[in-house]
């Protein structure tokens, strides 16, 4: 899940060990400063409090009491959207004033139950759902249905149109970053690449649990090979072999022949082939570009056509890592290649380290368990 | 032939990539696709000579600079 925040609207995600992830999409009454700190607080207020374990009465309140009230207009108001999932089984929705959550249930749009209650005075939709593989839940800011006022369509993007054009893209396998950044994108065309309103959506997206194994560089000391592979060949998941001298160890210890082809799209080295890997690619030139992908998806998600249709080996590496993937495993060989160490060349030992601790990092920030392991 | 051009990380940052480019286009130009087998390999552990290219197992250091006349010598001349 990830979201894209504009200055009134934030968004938190706040996952306890427990099993318990809340997500907060608040959007503040008016714009500027004023806006992003009463939906700061408010997502802030939820977040914290309903993984502390209170009820969403004490949490409103707690809301209606401390936000400052607004000089001009009287009130202290911020809309809300809360998910709250449950041990990955249930998901609750409690929504205070934002556009509805579209639920996509095998790629179609489904009304869900809705009770109604008012606390505090205000109207509150609470609704409780049984979680399926592949349930898309979108949350967004009314910045995604007033896209296009007056510009594409005279009332905005309607909540039909938007679910039809989610349903869409919900079946081409995205991710849930993919997806938000598909609907904020799409919400700006139609403002014509100036918004009116910020737009602001947040999706989750219920998937299996995909393991990934990932060899980098070969061991430190030259009789760890062996266990090091039978380690990496033992696990489950796909098996991504990055590095020239890793991967030759790899096809000495398979017995099978390693095929490196000839075809150097998208600038890198070309990758190779053997028999039982998923993937073989050159190392530190690859996982560099990796890297770059991986913080560029975390943020603004702008080098997404580049790596989502490439052929290269590093395209091939982060479709597996950020969309396929979601239990990562990486085998490090801390060997020093000699020939990375002359100075004429922008490569060493130290970026190499430097590369599997940069791109574990984002691929935390993804959601994904990490686990590194050295050799 | 079998020719064999290093592709691993010391030899792509020195050349791989335009010296399999330009030892494609004379393959195509002389008509010898049919007798020269061009492929890769990643490290043959001589990142200190690279582009690191061997013909039917001996190996030669080329860069970009160097692939038109070693094309002539060590291919072309022995096919």
């Amino acid at each position: 899940m990830r979201a894209n925040s504009c200055a009134a609207i934030n968004v938190e995600v706040v996952e306890q060990e427990d099993g318990f992830t809340v997500i907060v999409l608040a959007d503040g009454l008016g714009s500027g400063v004023k806006a992003s700190i009463l939906s700061t607080l408010t997502s802030k207020i939820i977040s914290t409090m309903l993984a502390a374990g209170l009820s969403i009465e004490k949490c409103v309140e707690t809301i209606a009491a401390t936000l400052p009230v607004d000089s001009m207009r009287g009130v202290a108001y911020s809309t809300f959207t809360i998910i709250r999932l449950i041990r990955n089984q249930t998901a609750e929705l409690i929504q205070y004033d934002n556009p509805q959550v579209i639920v996509l249930r095998n790629g179609e749009n489904w009304e869900y139950p809705r009770t109604e209650t008012t606390i505090g005075g205000k109207q509150i939709f609470r609704s409780l759902i049984r979680l399926q593989e592949d349930d898309v839940f979108i949350a967004m800011s009314d910045g995604c249905p007033h896209a296009g006022i007056g510009i594409a369509y005279n009332f905005g993007w309607k909540r039909e149109d938007i679910i039809t054009f989610m349903e869409a893209m919900s079946l081409c396998g995205y991710t849930a970053k993919n997806l938000s950044t598909l609907l904020v994108d799409e919400c700006n065309k139609l403002y014509g690449g100036e918004p009116g309103d910020d737009a602001t959506s947040c999706v989750v997206r219920v998937r299996k649990r995909v393991p990934m194994n990932m060899l980098f560089g070969p061991p430190s000391n030259r009789d760890d090979g062996s266990r090091m592979m039978s380690l990496f060949f033992a696990k489950e998941g796909k098996h991504i072999i990055c590095g020239g001298t890793t991967s030759s160890i790899a096809a000495k210890w398979l017995n099978r022949p390693l095929r490196a082809s000839l075809d150097f799209t998208g600038g890198i080295p070309p990758i190779a082939y053997l028999e039982g890997v998923d993937l073989v690619t050159e190392g530190v030139i690859t996982v560099n570009r990796v890297v770059e992908y991986a913080k560029d998806y975390i943020g603004e998600n702008k080098q997404y056509e580049a790596w989502s249709n490439g052929k290269d080996g590093a395209s091939l590496i982060s479709r597996l890592l950020f969309e396929e993937a979601t239990d990562i495993n990486f085998y490090v060989g801390k060997a020093i290649n000699p020939a990375h160490q002359n100075p004429n060349l922008p490569i060493n030992f130290n970026i190499k380290m430097n590369l599997v601790q940069e791109l574990s990092e984002a691929l935390k920030k993804m959601g994904k368990r990490i686990k590194v392991s050295y050799f | 032939m079998k020719v064999t051009v290093c592709i691993g990380s010391s030899c792509h940052i020195k050349g791989s990539r335009p010296v399999v480019e330009k030892l494609q286009e004379l393959i195509a130009q002389e008509n010898l696709n049919d007798k020269i087998e061009l492929s890769g390999t990643f490290c043959m552990g001589k990142c200190q000579q690279g582009v690191g290219v061997t013909v039917d197992g001996t190996f030669f250091s080329v860069s970009p600079g160097t692939v038109s006349s070693f094309f002539e010598k060590e291919m072309k001349a022995s096919v």
